[in-house]
Protein backbone atom coordinates (compact mmCIF):
# COMPACT_ATOMS: atom_id res chain seq x y z
CA UNK A 1 0.00 0.00 0.00
CA UNK A 2 2.82 2.39 0.84
CA UNK A 3 4.67 1.51 -2.31
CA UNK A 4 1.34 2.52 -4.39
CA UNK A 5 1.35 6.32 -2.52
CA UNK A 6 4.51 6.68 -3.05
CA UNK A 7 4.16 5.79 -6.65
CA UNK A 8 1.24 7.97 -6.58
CA UNK A 9 2.71 10.80 -5.03
CA UNK A 10 5.87 10.69 -7.37
CA UNK A 11 4.14 10.53 -10.53
CA UNK A 12 2.08 13.64 -9.22
CA UNK A 13 5.06 15.47 -8.94
CA UNK A 14 6.70 14.33 -11.90
CA UNK A 15 3.05 15.38 -13.95
CA UNK A 16 3.06 18.54 -12.18
CA UNK A 17 6.24 19.67 -13.31
CA UNK A 18 6.28 19.03 -16.82
CA UNK A 19 2.70 20.53 -16.78
CA UNK A 20 4.14 23.68 -15.38
CA UNK A 21 7.06 22.89 -17.89
CA UNK A 22 4.48 22.86 -20.70
CA UNK A 23 2.09 26.33 -19.35
CA UNK A 24 5.38 28.45 -19.07
CA UNK A 25 6.36 27.28 -22.88
CA UNK A 26 2.82 28.02 -24.02
CA UNK A 27 2.84 31.10 -22.12
CA UNK A 28 6.76 32.00 -24.22
CA UNK A 29 8.24 32.20 -20.31
CA UNK A 30 11.05 30.84 -19.81
CA UNK A 31 13.01 30.62 -16.46
CA UNK A 32 16.99 31.54 -16.08
CA UNK A 33 19.37 31.51 -13.68
CA UNK A 34 20.36 34.75 -11.86
CA UNK A 35 23.76 36.18 -12.79
CA UNK A 36 24.99 38.41 -9.85
CA UNK A 37 27.15 37.29 -7.53
CA UNK A 38 26.98 36.73 -3.15
CA UNK A 39 27.12 39.88 -1.14
CA UNK A 40 28.62 39.84 2.02
CA UNK A 41 26.46 40.90 5.34
CA UNK A 42 26.30 44.12 6.46
CA UNK A 43 26.89 45.07 10.23
CA UNK A 44 25.98 48.26 11.40
CA UNK A 45 27.98 50.90 13.41
CA UNK A 46 26.11 52.97 15.49
CA UNK A 47 27.30 56.45 15.45
CA UNK A 48 28.29 58.35 18.47
CA UNK A 49 26.43 60.24 20.76
CA UNK A 50 26.49 64.48 19.40
CA UNK A 51 27.33 66.86 21.99
CA UNK A 52 24.47 69.50 22.75
CA UNK A 53 26.78 72.40 21.73
CA UNK A 54 30.80 72.43 19.45
CA UNK A 55 31.00 75.65 22.19
CA UNK A 56 34.75 74.63 23.97
CA UNK A 57 34.84 71.59 22.05
CA UNK A 58 37.90 70.54 19.76
CA UNK A 59 37.20 69.04 16.16
CA UNK A 60 39.92 68.09 13.80
CA UNK A 61 39.77 68.61 10.12
CA UNK A 62 41.20 65.95 8.31
CA UNK A 63 42.63 66.76 4.94
CA UNK A 64 43.11 63.22 3.11
CA UNK A 65 45.47 65.44 0.63
CA UNK A 66 43.73 64.93 -2.67
CA UNK A 67 45.39 66.90 -5.06
CA UNK A 68 45.21 70.83 -5.79
CA UNK A 69 42.72 71.00 -2.74
CA UNK A 70 44.42 72.56 0.43
CA UNK A 71 43.25 76.03 -0.56
CA UNK A 72 39.72 74.54 -0.28
CA UNK A 73 40.41 72.78 3.00
CA UNK A 74 42.34 75.92 4.93
CA UNK A 75 39.15 78.09 3.56
CA UNK A 76 36.74 75.42 5.23
CA UNK A 77 39.33 75.85 8.61
CA UNK A 78 39.08 79.58 8.24
CA UNK A 79 35.53 80.03 7.42
CA UNK A 80 34.54 77.94 10.52
CA UNK A 81 36.70 79.47 12.73
CA UNK A 82 35.13 82.65 11.90
CA UNK A 83 31.24 81.60 11.87
CA UNK A 84 32.02 79.41 15.21
CA UNK A 85 35.12 81.16 17.04
CA UNK A 86 33.85 79.50 20.29
CA UNK A 87 34.96 76.29 18.97
CA UNK A 88 38.64 74.92 18.41
CA UNK A 89 39.00 73.82 14.85
CA UNK A 90 42.43 72.12 14.38
CA UNK A 91 43.44 71.16 10.55
CA UNK A 92 45.38 67.96 10.69
CA UNK A 93 46.80 66.01 7.35
CA UNK A 94 46.18 62.30 7.55
CA UNK A 95 49.24 60.42 6.47
CA UNK A 96 50.18 59.39 2.68
CA UNK A 97 47.88 59.08 0.31
CA UNK A 98 44.10 59.38 0.18
CA UNK A 99 43.51 55.80 0.20
CA UNK A 100 46.09 55.20 3.11
CA UNK A 101 44.51 54.55 6.61
CA UNK A 102 46.14 56.50 9.96
CA UNK A 103 44.86 54.34 12.74
CA UNK A 104 47.21 56.95 14.53
CA UNK A 105 45.57 60.10 13.96
CA UNK A 106 42.09 58.39 14.33
CA UNK A 107 43.46 57.42 18.04
CA UNK A 108 44.88 60.95 18.46
CA UNK A 109 41.47 62.75 17.14
CA UNK A 110 39.56 60.22 20.14
CA UNK A 111 41.73 61.07 22.45
CA UNK A 112 41.78 64.57 22.06
CA UNK A 113 39.30 65.59 19.42
CA UNK A 114 35.19 65.90 19.99
CA UNK A 115 34.96 65.48 16.69
CA UNK A 116 36.17 65.38 13.10
CA UNK A 117 35.51 66.61 9.61
CA UNK A 118 37.05 64.12 7.03
CA UNK A 119 37.45 65.84 3.63
CA UNK A 120 37.72 63.72 0.11
CA UNK A 121 38.87 64.91 -3.14
CA UNK A 122 38.04 65.47 -5.94
CA UNK B 1 37.02 56.72 15.37
CA UNK B 2 34.62 56.94 18.25
CA UNK B 3 33.77 60.73 17.51
CA UNK B 4 31.14 62.62 16.15
CA UNK B 5 32.37 62.89 12.49
CA UNK B 6 31.15 64.55 8.79
CA UNK B 7 32.30 63.41 5.62
CA UNK B 8 33.19 66.11 2.72
CA UNK B 9 32.45 65.08 -0.53
CA UNK B 10 32.10 66.93 -3.67
CA UNK B 11 28.60 66.31 -5.59
CA UNK B 12 29.63 64.30 -8.43
CA UNK B 13 30.53 61.59 -5.53
CA UNK B 14 26.96 61.60 -3.86
CA UNK B 15 25.81 57.88 -4.91
CA UNK B 16 29.26 56.63 -4.37
CA UNK B 17 29.19 58.38 -0.62
CA UNK B 18 26.02 57.28 0.45
CA UNK B 19 26.46 53.61 -0.97
CA UNK B 20 29.77 53.37 0.58
CA UNK B 21 28.12 54.50 3.86
CA UNK B 22 25.68 51.87 3.70
CA UNK B 23 28.15 49.19 2.59
CA UNK B 24 30.54 50.08 5.50
CA UNK B 25 27.89 50.07 7.92
CA UNK B 26 27.11 53.35 9.05
CA UNK B 27 23.85 54.05 6.69
CA UNK B 28 22.91 57.73 8.56
CA UNK B 29 26.59 59.27 8.01
CA UNK B 30 26.57 62.63 7.73
CA UNK B 31 27.79 64.22 4.95
CA UNK B 32 28.25 67.20 3.43
CA UNK B 33 28.92 68.06 -0.11
CA UNK B 34 30.50 70.41 -1.98
CA UNK B 35 30.06 72.12 -5.80
CA UNK B 36 32.43 69.98 -7.90
CA UNK B 37 35.08 70.00 -8.55
CA UNK B 38 37.56 71.77 -5.41
CA UNK B 39 40.75 70.70 -6.89
CA UNK B 40 42.52 73.34 -8.48
CA UNK B 41 39.93 75.98 -6.62
CA UNK B 42 41.44 79.12 -5.27
CA UNK B 43 40.96 80.87 -1.71
CA UNK B 44 38.34 83.24 -3.00
CA UNK B 45 37.00 80.20 -5.20
CA UNK B 46 36.39 78.05 -1.77
CA UNK B 47 35.19 80.78 0.41
CA UNK B 48 32.55 81.83 -2.23
CA UNK B 49 31.43 77.66 -2.59
CA UNK B 50 31.32 77.41 1.73
CA UNK B 51 29.19 80.57 1.81
CA UNK B 52 26.88 78.92 -0.86
CA UNK B 53 24.59 75.81 -0.15
CA UNK B 54 25.13 72.05 -0.41
CA UNK B 55 24.03 71.29 -3.96
CA UNK B 56 22.85 67.85 -2.93
CA UNK B 57 20.45 68.91 0.25
CA UNK B 58 20.33 73.14 -0.61
CA UNK B 59 21.28 73.72 2.99
CA UNK B 60 24.00 76.56 4.17
CA UNK B 61 26.85 74.10 3.84
CA UNK B 62 28.56 75.38 7.39
CA UNK B 63 25.13 75.12 9.33
CA UNK B 64 24.64 71.94 7.76
CA UNK B 65 28.30 70.51 8.56
CA UNK B 66 27.63 71.75 12.32
CA UNK B 67 24.79 70.24 12.75
CA UNK B 68 26.21 66.74 11.23
CA UNK B 69 28.54 67.10 14.56
CA UNK B 70 25.88 67.96 16.85
CA UNK B 71 22.50 67.39 16.29
CA UNK B 72 20.55 64.61 18.19
CA UNK B 73 21.12 61.57 16.51
CA UNK B 74 17.56 59.34 14.96
CA UNK B 75 17.07 56.38 16.39
CA UNK B 76 18.16 54.49 13.83
CA UNK B 77 21.69 55.93 13.29
CA UNK B 78 22.19 54.52 17.45
CA UNK B 79 21.59 50.24 16.42
CA UNK B 80 23.63 47.44 15.80
CA UNK B 81 23.38 44.72 13.75
CA UNK B 82 23.01 42.86 10.57
CA UNK B 83 21.54 45.41 7.86
CA UNK B 84 19.10 43.26 5.73
CA UNK B 85 20.27 42.88 1.92
CA UNK B 86 18.09 41.84 -1.20
CA UNK B 87 17.68 38.49 -1.43
CA UNK B 88 19.30 37.03 -4.41
CA UNK B 89 17.60 33.64 -5.19
CA UNK B 90 19.28 31.18 -7.65
CA UNK B 91 16.93 31.54 -10.52
CA UNK B 92 14.90 34.86 -11.58
CA UNK B 93 10.89 34.89 -12.28
CA UNK B 94 9.78 33.36 -15.26
CA UNK B 95 9.14 35.56 -17.82
CA UNK B 96 9.67 35.99 -21.94
CA UNK B 97 12.49 36.41 -23.48
CA UNK B 98 12.24 39.56 -24.51
CA UNK B 99 11.15 40.89 -21.07
CA UNK B 100 13.70 39.41 -19.89
CA UNK B 101 16.56 40.70 -21.88
CA UNK B 102 14.72 43.75 -20.71
CA UNK B 103 15.09 43.08 -17.53
CA UNK B 104 19.01 42.25 -17.61
CA UNK B 105 19.59 45.64 -19.81
CA UNK B 106 17.58 47.36 -17.26
CA UNK B 107 19.33 46.18 -14.00
CA UNK B 108 22.37 46.75 -16.18
CA UNK B 109 23.62 43.21 -16.37
CA UNK B 110 25.14 43.28 -19.49
CA UNK B 111 27.77 45.59 -21.17
CA UNK B 112 24.71 47.47 -23.20
CA UNK B 113 24.25 44.64 -25.61
CA UNK B 114 21.77 41.87 -25.38
CA UNK B 115 22.95 38.61 -23.95
CA UNK B 116 22.55 35.16 -24.23
CA UNK B 117 20.10 34.35 -21.65
CA UNK B 118 21.25 31.80 -19.00
CA UNK B 119 18.49 29.26 -19.06
CA UNK B 120 19.33 26.42 -17.04
CA UNK B 121 19.67 23.84 -19.84
CA UNK B 122 22.78 26.64 -20.99
CA UNK B 123 24.74 26.76 -17.46
CA UNK B 124 24.28 22.74 -17.50
CA UNK B 125 25.97 22.61 -21.03
CA UNK B 126 28.29 25.50 -20.02
CA UNK B 127 29.51 23.09 -16.83
CA UNK B 128 30.55 20.54 -18.96
CA UNK B 129 33.22 22.60 -19.63
CA UNK B 130 34.82 22.34 -16.05
CA UNK B 131 35.45 19.41 -13.58
CA UNK B 132 34.42 21.34 -10.99
CA UNK B 133 31.43 21.58 -8.69
CA UNK B 134 28.67 24.26 -9.66
CA UNK B 135 28.48 25.25 -6.06
CA UNK B 136 32.42 25.78 -5.31
CA UNK B 137 33.80 28.91 -4.85
CA UNK B 138 35.68 30.71 -7.08
CA UNK B 139 36.84 33.62 -5.91
CA UNK B 140 36.09 37.66 -4.46
CA UNK B 141 36.61 40.58 -6.51
CA UNK B 142 35.85 44.21 -5.88
CA UNK B 143 35.58 47.38 -8.22
CA UNK B 144 38.39 48.84 -6.42
CA UNK B 145 40.12 48.89 -3.04
CA UNK B 146 37.66 50.95 -0.74
CA UNK B 147 34.95 48.84 -1.96
CA UNK B 148 33.18 45.43 -0.88
CA UNK B 149 34.05 42.29 -2.70
CA UNK B 150 31.71 39.76 -3.60
CA UNK B 151 31.95 36.05 -4.05
CA UNK B 152 31.35 33.69 -6.58
CA UNK B 153 30.83 30.31 -7.63
CA UNK B 154 31.81 28.05 -10.51
CA UNK B 155 27.79 27.90 -11.67
CA UNK B 156 27.97 31.95 -11.32
CA UNK B 157 30.69 32.37 -13.57
CA UNK B 158 29.02 29.97 -16.41
CA UNK B 159 25.95 31.53 -16.51
CA UNK B 160 27.91 35.18 -17.01
CA UNK B 161 29.88 33.21 -19.39
CA UNK B 162 26.60 31.59 -21.27
CA UNK B 163 25.39 35.29 -21.43
CA UNK B 164 28.87 36.53 -23.37
CA UNK B 165 28.42 33.75 -25.37
CA UNK B 166 30.79 31.82 -25.09
CA UNK B 167 31.59 27.91 -25.22
CA UNK B 168 32.04 25.36 -22.44
CA UNK B 169 35.59 24.77 -23.94
CA UNK B 170 36.27 28.61 -23.49
CA UNK B 171 35.11 28.25 -19.19
CA UNK B 172 38.68 27.12 -18.01
CA UNK B 173 39.83 30.03 -19.56
CA UNK B 174 36.96 32.76 -17.70
CA UNK B 175 37.33 30.75 -14.49
CA UNK B 176 40.74 31.47 -14.10
CA UNK B 177 40.10 35.03 -15.27
CA UNK B 178 37.40 35.29 -12.31
CA UNK B 179 39.87 33.40 -10.12
CA UNK B 180 42.42 36.40 -9.67
CA UNK B 181 39.83 38.46 -8.69
CA UNK B 182 40.69 41.61 -11.25
CA UNK B 183 37.68 43.32 -12.31
CA UNK B 184 38.14 44.46 -16.15
CA UNK B 185 35.93 47.80 -14.54
CA UNK B 186 38.13 49.37 -12.15
CA UNK B 187 36.16 52.01 -10.39
CA UNK B 188 38.83 55.04 -10.78
CA UNK B 189 37.72 58.49 -12.55
CA UNK B 190 40.64 57.90 -14.55
CA UNK B 191 39.09 55.16 -15.98
CA UNK B 192 41.18 52.17 -16.37
CA UNK B 193 41.81 49.22 -19.39
CA UNK B 194 42.82 45.31 -18.34
CA UNK B 195 44.46 43.40 -20.60
CA UNK B 196 44.10 39.24 -20.79
CA UNK B 197 46.64 37.39 -22.14
CA UNK B 198 46.66 33.92 -22.56
CA UNK B 199 49.32 31.45 -23.62
CA UNK B 200 49.57 27.91 -23.56
CA UNK B 201 48.11 24.93 -26.08
CA UNK B 202 44.81 26.05 -24.96
CA UNK B 203 44.93 28.68 -27.32
CA UNK B 204 44.68 26.42 -30.27
CA UNK B 205 42.47 23.95 -28.59
CA UNK B 206 39.68 26.72 -28.47
CA UNK B 207 40.56 27.92 -31.69
CA UNK B 208 41.94 31.42 -30.55
CA UNK B 209 42.86 33.94 -32.85
CA UNK B 210 46.47 34.95 -32.14
CA UNK B 211 47.41 35.94 -35.87
CA UNK B 212 46.09 38.72 -38.10
CA UNK B 213 43.40 41.62 -36.31
CA UNK B 214 43.88 39.65 -33.29
CA UNK B 215 43.29 42.46 -31.00
CA UNK B 216 40.24 42.91 -33.01
CA UNK B 217 36.76 41.85 -33.27
CA UNK B 218 37.16 38.38 -35.27
CA UNK B 219 37.48 35.32 -33.21
CA UNK B 220 34.29 33.76 -30.85
CA UNK B 221 37.12 32.79 -28.68
CA UNK B 222 39.39 36.05 -27.93
CA UNK B 223 36.03 37.96 -28.02
CA UNK B 224 33.42 35.97 -25.60
CA UNK B 225 36.21 35.46 -23.01
CA UNK B 226 36.89 39.37 -23.18
CA UNK B 227 33.45 39.86 -23.00
CA UNK B 228 32.71 37.19 -20.27
CA UNK B 229 35.16 39.30 -17.65
CA UNK B 230 33.04 42.40 -18.09
CA UNK B 231 30.28 40.70 -17.25
CA UNK B 232 31.56 38.93 -14.52
CA UNK B 233 33.16 41.72 -13.27
CA UNK B 234 29.66 43.47 -13.30
CA UNK B 235 27.35 40.93 -11.88
CA UNK B 236 30.38 39.06 -9.93
CA UNK B 237 32.42 41.76 -8.56
CA UNK B 238 30.23 44.52 -7.83
CA UNK B 239 31.85 46.70 -10.52
CA UNK B 240 30.19 49.01 -13.60
CA UNK B 241 27.64 51.05 -12.29
CA UNK B 242 28.29 54.32 -13.31
CA UNK B 243 28.04 56.48 -10.74
CA UNK B 244 28.59 54.40 -7.57
CA UNK B 245 30.84 51.69 -8.48
CA UNK B 246 32.33 52.97 -11.41
CA UNK B 247 33.62 56.74 -11.96
CA UNK B 248 35.81 56.67 -15.20
CA UNK B 249 35.11 59.75 -16.38
CA UNK B 250 35.22 59.35 -20.18
CA UNK B 251 35.22 55.47 -19.45
CA UNK B 252 37.18 53.40 -21.84
CA UNK B 253 36.50 51.70 -25.13
CA UNK B 254 39.37 49.06 -24.49
CA UNK B 255 36.84 47.76 -21.73
CA UNK B 256 34.51 46.61 -24.15
CA UNK B 257 36.51 42.89 -24.98
CA UNK B 258 39.08 43.96 -22.61
CA UNK B 259 42.43 43.32 -25.00
CA UNK B 260 42.05 39.87 -24.52
CA UNK B 261 43.93 37.77 -27.06
CA UNK B 262 46.61 34.96 -27.39
CA UNK B 263 50.53 35.43 -27.73
CA UNK B 264 51.46 34.14 -31.00
CA UNK B 265 53.77 32.16 -29.53
CA UNK B 266 55.05 29.55 -31.88
CA UNK B 267 56.16 32.69 -34.18
CA UNK B 268 58.36 34.23 -31.41
CA UNK B 269 62.01 33.78 -32.43
CA UNK B 270 64.07 31.55 -30.91
CA UNK B 271 65.42 32.68 -27.77
CA UNK B 272 62.29 34.51 -26.88
CA UNK B 273 59.96 33.45 -23.94
CA UNK B 274 56.05 33.44 -23.97
CA UNK B 275 55.01 36.17 -21.25
CA UNK B 276 54.08 32.92 -18.98
CA UNK B 277 57.16 30.88 -19.48
CA UNK B 278 58.85 35.08 -18.24
CA UNK B 279 56.48 34.80 -15.35
CA UNK B 280 57.82 31.53 -13.80
CA UNK B 281 55.58 29.42 -15.41
CA UNK B 282 56.35 26.25 -17.35
CA UNK B 283 55.73 26.42 -21.35
CA UNK B 284 53.22 23.49 -21.76
CA UNK B 285 51.31 25.39 -19.10
CA UNK B 286 48.20 27.19 -19.98
CA UNK B 287 47.89 30.03 -18.18
CA UNK B 288 46.40 33.97 -18.53
CA UNK B 289 48.02 37.02 -17.62
CA UNK B 290 46.21 40.03 -16.09
CA UNK B 291 47.70 43.41 -17.18
CA UNK B 292 46.45 46.60 -15.98
CA UNK B 293 47.02 50.25 -17.85
CA UNK B 294 44.97 53.08 -19.27
CA UNK B 295 45.96 53.86 -22.89
CA UNK B 296 46.79 51.88 -25.66
CA UNK B 297 48.42 53.11 -29.39
CA UNK B 298 48.58 51.44 -33.05
CA UNK B 299 51.58 52.29 -34.53
CA UNK B 300 52.04 51.89 -38.57
CA UNK B 301 54.90 53.73 -39.36
CA UNK B 302 58.19 53.20 -41.37
CA UNK B 303 61.55 55.08 -40.83
CA UNK B 304 65.14 54.70 -41.62
CA UNK B 305 66.10 54.02 -38.00
CA UNK B 306 66.09 50.32 -36.64
CA UNK B 307 62.68 49.60 -34.65
CA UNK B 308 64.13 49.14 -31.75
CA UNK B 309 65.16 53.12 -31.94
CA UNK B 310 61.43 54.40 -32.79
CA UNK B 311 60.06 52.21 -30.17
CA UNK B 312 62.39 53.62 -28.06
CA UNK B 313 61.57 57.10 -28.90
CA UNK B 314 58.31 56.59 -28.90
CA UNK B 315 58.57 55.34 -25.17
CA UNK B 316 59.83 58.93 -24.56
CA UNK B 317 57.34 60.68 -25.70
CA UNK B 318 54.10 58.59 -25.02
CA UNK B 319 51.97 60.14 -22.31
CA UNK B 320 50.22 59.05 -20.35
CA UNK B 321 48.04 58.49 -17.22
CA UNK B 322 49.99 55.51 -16.46
CA UNK B 323 53.44 57.36 -17.41
CA UNK B 324 56.13 54.48 -16.15
CA UNK B 325 55.05 51.44 -17.11
CA UNK B 326 54.67 49.98 -20.78
CA UNK B 327 53.32 47.11 -22.62
CA UNK B 328 55.15 46.86 -26.53
CA UNK B 329 53.20 44.68 -28.47
CA UNK B 330 54.86 43.00 -31.47
CA UNK B 331 53.64 41.71 -34.99
CA UNK B 332 55.80 38.93 -34.69
CA UNK B 333 57.89 39.62 -37.90
CA UNK B 334 59.26 42.53 -36.09
CA UNK B 335 59.99 40.52 -33.24
CA UNK B 336 62.56 38.55 -35.86
CA UNK B 337 64.01 41.93 -36.80
CA UNK B 338 64.58 42.87 -33.39
CA UNK B 339 66.04 39.46 -32.69
CA UNK B 340 68.51 40.30 -36.07
CA UNK B 341 69.21 43.38 -35.04
CA UNK B 342 70.72 41.64 -31.60
CA UNK B 343 68.41 41.76 -29.34
CA UNK B 344 68.47 37.81 -28.20
CA UNK B 345 65.60 37.99 -25.55
CA UNK B 346 62.80 39.84 -24.71
CA UNK B 347 64.58 40.96 -21.64
CA UNK B 348 67.53 42.24 -23.43
CA UNK B 349 65.17 44.18 -26.14
CA UNK B 350 63.04 45.63 -22.42
CA UNK B 351 66.41 46.67 -20.71
CA UNK B 352 67.43 48.94 -23.69
CA UNK B 353 63.94 50.38 -23.80
CA UNK B 354 64.49 51.22 -20.65
CA UNK B 355 68.27 52.32 -20.70
CA UNK B 356 67.96 54.55 -23.63
CA UNK B 357 64.45 55.93 -23.56
CA UNK B 358 64.25 59.55 -22.25
CA UNK B 359 61.71 62.13 -20.67
CA UNK B 360 60.33 65.50 -22.46
CA UNK B 361 61.71 68.12 -20.00
CA UNK B 362 58.18 69.21 -19.02
CA UNK B 363 57.24 65.68 -18.09
CA UNK B 364 60.58 65.52 -16.56
CA UNK B 365 59.68 68.22 -14.00
CA UNK B 366 55.91 67.22 -13.82
CA UNK B 367 56.94 64.29 -12.19
CA UNK B 368 60.04 65.35 -10.36
CA UNK B 369 59.58 67.84 -7.37
CA UNK B 370 62.73 66.99 -5.67
CA UNK B 371 64.83 67.20 -8.57
CA UNK B 372 63.51 70.15 -9.81
CA UNK B 373 63.63 72.37 -6.35
CA UNK B 374 67.48 71.19 -6.46
CA UNK B 375 67.76 72.38 -10.51
CA UNK B 376 66.77 76.09 -8.96
CA UNK B 377 69.62 75.94 -6.73
CA UNK B 378 71.95 74.82 -9.02
CA UNK B 379 72.45 71.30 -7.93
CA UNK B 380 73.77 69.23 -10.94
CA UNK B 381 72.87 67.41 -12.99
CA UNK B 382 69.91 69.10 -12.71
CA UNK B 383 70.25 72.50 -13.42
CA UNK B 384 71.75 71.15 -16.86
CA UNK B 385 68.61 69.58 -17.43
CA UNK B 386 66.48 72.85 -17.11
CA UNK B 387 68.74 74.58 -19.11
CA UNK B 388 67.69 72.31 -21.88
CA UNK B 389 63.99 73.08 -21.77
CA UNK B 390 60.85 71.57 -21.52
CA UNK B 391 61.05 70.61 -25.31
CA UNK B 392 64.32 68.61 -25.10
CA UNK B 393 64.66 65.33 -23.88
CA UNK B 394 66.15 64.91 -20.38
CA UNK B 395 68.59 61.69 -20.05
CA UNK B 396 66.48 59.57 -17.50
CA UNK B 397 64.33 57.21 -18.54
CA UNK B 398 60.89 57.00 -16.55
CA UNK B 399 60.72 53.31 -17.07
CA UNK B 400 62.59 52.19 -14.30
CA UNK B 401 62.34 49.14 -11.25
CA UNK B 402 61.02 51.40 -8.42
CA UNK B 403 61.51 49.77 -4.55
CA UNK B 404 58.78 49.52 -3.15
CA UNK B 405 58.20 52.17 -0.59
CA UNK B 406 59.33 51.80 3.37
CA UNK B 407 56.68 49.53 5.20
CA UNK B 408 54.69 48.38 2.16
CA UNK B 409 53.96 44.68 1.97
CA UNK B 410 56.27 42.28 1.00
CA UNK B 411 55.23 40.78 -2.54
CA UNK B 412 53.80 37.33 -2.08
CA UNK B 413 56.39 34.46 -2.51
CA UNK B 414 56.82 33.36 -5.70
CA UNK B 415 55.32 36.91 -7.50
CA UNK B 416 57.54 37.69 -10.31
CA UNK B 417 58.72 41.20 -10.60
CA UNK B 418 57.18 43.82 -11.97
CA UNK B 419 58.73 44.83 -15.10
CA UNK B 420 58.51 48.24 -16.21
CA UNK B 421 58.23 47.26 -19.75
CA UNK B 422 56.56 43.80 -21.03
CA UNK B 423 56.91 42.66 -24.53
CA UNK B 424 53.96 40.68 -26.32
CA UNK B 425 53.94 38.94 -29.52
CA UNK B 426 50.76 38.86 -31.92
CA UNK B 427 49.67 39.56 -35.14
CA UNK B 428 49.46 38.17 -38.66
CA UNK B 429 53.10 39.58 -40.33
CA UNK B 430 50.90 41.73 -43.07
CA UNK B 431 53.38 44.31 -41.70
CA UNK B 432 56.48 45.13 -39.86
CA UNK B 433 54.30 47.44 -37.15
CA UNK B 434 53.65 47.28 -33.48
CA UNK B 435 51.86 48.61 -30.89
CA UNK B 436 52.12 50.16 -27.22
CA UNK B 437 50.44 51.32 -23.75
CA UNK B 438 50.60 51.99 -20.08
CA UNK B 439 50.01 48.50 -19.04
CA UNK B 440 51.67 46.66 -16.39
CA UNK B 441 51.50 43.15 -15.18
CA UNK B 442 49.57 42.18 -12.60
CA UNK B 443 49.02 39.04 -11.98
CA UNK B 444 48.73 35.09 -13.70
CA UNK B 445 46.53 32.16 -13.19
CA UNK B 446 46.24 28.54 -13.91
CA UNK B 447 43.91 27.74 -16.57
CA UNK B 448 44.61 23.65 -15.90
CA UNK B 449 43.63 24.21 -12.43
CA UNK B 450 40.05 25.04 -14.13
CA UNK B 451 39.68 22.64 -16.64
Amino acid sequence: MKFVIRWLVGAFVIASVVWAGMVAAADGKIKVLNPRGIMPAIKQIPMAERPDTLDGKTIYIVDTKFANTKPFVNALRDNLAAAYPKTNWVGVDKVGGYMQDDPNLWAEIKAKGHGAIVLLGH
Amino acid sequence: MGVPAVAMVTSAFDELATSTAFKKGMPGLRVSFTPHPITGRTTEESNEYLKGNDPVSGKPMLTEIVAGLQAKLAEQDKQAGEIKREERPRFLAEDTADNLQQMFQDNMWTDGLPVILPTEEKVKAMLKGTSHKADEIVGEMRPSGPHEAWKYTVEMVATNAVMAGAKPEYLPVILAIASTGQTSLVSSTSSFARMAVINGPIRDEIQMNSSIGALGPFNQANAAIGRAWTLVSKNLGGSGTPGSTYLGSTGNPLNYGNMTFPEAEENLPEGWNPLHVQKGFKKEENVVSILSGWSFNTIAWFSPLPQQDVIKNWLTHFFSFGTGSATIIVDPIVAVELKNNGFATKEQFAAYLMEKSANPGWLYWSTHEEEYKKAKEGVEPFASYLKLGETAEVPVSRYVRRQPPPGAPAAPAGMPPRNPIEVIAVGGGTNTYWSGGDFSYVSGASIDKWK
